[in-house]
């Protein structure tokens, strides 16, 4: 049954009706965004396994490496195969857009990895199966092309590799230009409820109920210094 | 300062909101994907509430449509305890169990909104069903409803909880049913925008059509059941979301336009 409803639509000026405007972000914070979205490609066997992701990716019906392709893959090149491709999906609003100023911020969370894509099950196992040689993969991979890659850092997150910050620590001030690396150290001592962490003043500015997903702190050489020196006194407390 | 009277007819039955053809201000100054602007649309009618699960029944029941879910068993559920942005791979998944076999069916649930489908599917329902998703600007515009701020009421974010089923806790760590629904609730549960749409913020993201530079990906609008405040809060006008065409996800639907 069909009805009839008059709109009233009042059309105010745009002084009381403009769209809500956000900032935008400018070349420094655009050009920040796309460092911190760039993911590591390791070289082993990579010209294999991006033969094999060819595969999977002409086919409509699977995103990931049959059974028999994935075991005759060396331990090395398990570790490119994961490393550039993911064989599960993302949720559709986990995204982060360039913001303002976003080079001088050191964030609460690191942004999503592989756009729609994300690890599956049998790839998070293989991270923490093979703990050891994927840290020393990582490790290797990241002084040969002077860079962490972002799938590098949620590597070691999702192995909760404590063990990794010595390393982390050195490389951020190689050039102390990748905040992500620090958020990284901060979500390690997060996770291992390091107690002189979780009372912080940053803790509660990036963790608790009053932050978002989103918080962050200001990037300066007292923040970043601060935060190498709590996960070092974290890390050499496990000791 | 001059304040303008438009008076126009908007026809609509009890499933569709007549949007007249005209000139429409979309986006946000500033956003990096949906920037500012004004589009021309044509007249289109665009349904009153998200797709249900008995309408997508009555579509299973004539063809025997097997979802992506169904056939590659890689649906992603949630469950309170997951941290946030992650969810759970669930081979027993699927539109008649969105969450997985261990969380329960849809019996009860024939008017909730249709969920764990992939945008391949929901092509499949709308070329039989004679219909098609809205276009980013028919969704965004029919969301408005007029309005030219991040919600069809205004700015105040807080009036949220009024018009659309979101995730009101902190985290995702513990069960929140604080407005009555953890997951769905059924369609028109809140209230209506001034246009007579319902949930279009909150209980589940709509799948629209358009791309967004990458061909390969497509993309759903308005936030869902899961989304909160402390991470998501893609409930609003603006915010446009990016997903892979074959996912399936339990907080993943869709509304319809006539063709």
């Amino acid at each position: 049954m069909k009805r009839y409803l008059l709109l009233l639509a009042l059309s105010l000026p745009m002084a009381t009706m403009a769209q809500d405007e956000i900032p935008a972000a400018g070349p420094a914070s655009i050009a920040y965004h796309e460092y911190r979205m760039k993911e590591s490609v390791p070289p082993y066997g990579l010209a294999k396994v991006k033969a094999l992701i060819t595969k999977i990716n002409d086919s409509e019906e699977t995103t990931a490496l049959n059974a028999k392709d994935y075991l005759g893959l060396s331990l090395r090149e398990k570790f490119t195969y994961h490393m550039i491709h993911a064989e599960s999906y993302s949720q559709n609003c986990d995204i982060v857009l360039p913001e303002p100023d976003e080079e001088k911020k050191i964030f609460a969370y690191l942004p999503s990895v592989f756009g729609d894509t994300h690890w599956s099950s049998r790839q998070l196992d293989f991270f923490q199966s093979n703990r050891d040689s994927v840290l020393a993969l990582i490790k290797e991979s990241a002084n040969r092309s002077k860079r962490t890659g972002l799938n590098y850092k949620h590597a070691l997150m999702e192995m909760h590799a404590v063990e990794a910050i010595p390393f982390l620590a050195e490389f951020y001030q190689r050039d102390r230009k990748d905040h992500d690396i620090l958020t990284l150290l901060m979500l390690l001592m997060k996770e291992s409820r390091y107690a002189p962490f979780l009372s912080s003043a940053s803790y509660t500015k990036l963790y608790s109920k009053e932050s978002n997903y989103f918080s962050y702190l200001q990037d300066n050489k007292a923040n970043e210094d601060l935060i190498i020196k709590r996960a070092t006194d974290f890390y050499n407390s496990r000791k | 300062m001059i304040t303008t009277l438009v008076i126009c007819c908007m026809a609509y039955d009890t499933a569709f909101v007549h949007v007249p053809a005209g000139a429409y201000r979309v986006g946000q100054k500033g956003h990096p994907v949906n920037p500012l602007r004004t589009v021309h649309l044509q007249a289109y009618d665009i349904a009153a509430h998200e797709l249900t699960n008995r309408e997508f029944a009555a579509f299973v029941d004539v063809t025997n449509y097997v979802t992506d879910a169904e056939r590659h068993r890689n649906a992603l559920v949630f469950e309170p305890g997951l941290k946030e942005f992650r969810w759970k791979e669930d081979s027993t998944a699927f539109w008649r169990y969105p969450n997985g076999l261990g969380r329960g069916g849809i019996e009860q649930k024939m008017d909730h909104p249709v969920t764990t489908l992939s945008y391949t599917d929901i092509q499949a329902y709308c070329q039989w069903a004679g219909v098609r998703l809205p276009s980013f600007e028919e969704w965004e515009v029919a969301s408005r409803a007029g309005a030219r701020s991040t919600y069809f009421w205004g700015k105040e974010a807080a009036r949220i909880g009024e018009y659309a089923n979101i995730w009101h806790g902190n985290d995702h760590l513990q069960a929140d049913s604080s407005d009555g629904y953890m997951y769905t609730a059924p369609v028109g549960s809140f209230k209506p925008n001034p246009w007579g749409l319902y949930d279009v913020y909150g209980n589940v993201f709509e799948f629209c059509e358009g791309h967004l530079g990458k061909e390969t990906s497509v993309h759903a609008r308005g936030g869902s059941w899961w989304c909160s405040t402390h991470a998501c809060n893609f409930f609003n006008s603006v915010d446009i979301g990016s997903v892979h065409p074959h996912a399936s996800f339990s907080n993943l639907g869709f509304r319809v336009v006539k063709k």
